[in-house]
């Protein structure tokens, strides 16, 4: 039996699996939509945003839009290389 | 979503995947707005001419299609203005958009090039303006609209080899079933899906 490939820590968590799901489709993202979207308090996304751009998988750009403070995620080419390896080792303990 | 590290099984992983992509919609609100505009003005200017040359003397009928050119802009101010205000923007969105912008810049080359060799530019705009229509029913998954491409190229056919009583009439009925139907099915999906 060939071994599982690890699941990617740091995408596999609830939230971050979420946050970068959702960017894998869209090209851009404020932060306030993706909180919508994954139904996640301000505090704990923040905190969740802050790993997956630590690790270099998504970037996050602040800005002002009309004098209000904006934020948006953009996955990054690691970010997305990273999802489609973690939807590949999933594959794989899915249907072993 | 919980704030403690939740440790996920396989099938949860794929459920958060398969629920988070669904929530993203190609952001077709402004879809309809654009086919709505576009296919009253072109239907305006294309049976105003039709009429102009029948029932008047007017030197110049063909002056009427200027209206397009303020409509260019009110498009594209639009477009811009529901852009920005936008929280997200999809692939999607991105390909629909630039393929009508293509559209717009190959019909003025197009209009430019052979306008004045030719009786009639229809036949050769309606069969440009099948495609992006065509397409853009494919991009947002939506079959009136597919119809309505297939029907700009039906009735490009028409206007080439229907004779010149019949050929002036091609772009508004065009606009009818290409335009306007898809538009208002749109619009009716939108508003339905936002209730």
């Amino acid at each position: 039996m060939r071994p599982f490939k690890e699941l990617d820590p740091v995408i596999h968590s609830q939230l971050r699996l979420a946050v970068i799901s959702l960017l894998t489709v869209v090209e851009v993202a404020e932060f306030t939509w993706l909180r919508e979207q994954t139904e996640a308090t301000a505090g704990n996304l923040s905190v969740q945003i802050s790993k997956l751009k630590e690790a270099g998988y998504i970037d996050v750009v602040k800005k002002f839009s009309n004098n209000y403070p904006q934020t948006l995620c953009r996955i990054t080419p690691l970010g997305r290389k990273k999802f489609a390896e973690y939807v590949e080792a999933l594959k794989d303990y899915l249907n072993p | 979503m919980e704030t403690n590290e939740k440790v996920l099984t396989g099938d949860e992983s794929l459920q958060i995947i398969s629920e988070m992509i669904n929530r993203t919609k190609v952001n077709i609100r402004q879809g309809s707005f654009h086919l709505l505009f576009w296919g009253w003005l072109i239907f305006f200017c294309s049976l105003g001419e039709y009429l102009l040359v029948r029932l008047t003397d007017l030197r110049d009928p063909w002056l009427i299609w200027l209206l397009v050119i303020p409509g260019v802009f009110v498009s594209l101010i639009y477009g811009y203005i529901k852009g920005k205000s936008s929280p997200f923007h999809t692939y999607a969105d991105m390909l629909y958009m630039w393929t009508w912008m293509g559209f717009m810049i190959a019909a003025i080359v197009l209009f430019i090039i052979i306008s004045d060799r030719i009786e009639s530019v229809a036949p050769f705009i309606l069969t440009l303006a099948g495609i992006p229509t065509f397409i853009s029913g494919f991009i947002i998954r939506f079959r009136p609209l597919i119809a309505g491409g297939l029907s700009f190229w039906a009735l490009a056919l028409v206007s080439y080899f229907a004779g010149p009583a019949a050929a002036p009439l091609a772009v508004p009925a065009a606009m009818l079933t290409g335009y306007l139907l898809p538009g208002y099915l749109l619009k009716r999906k939108v508003d339905h899906e936002a209730v």
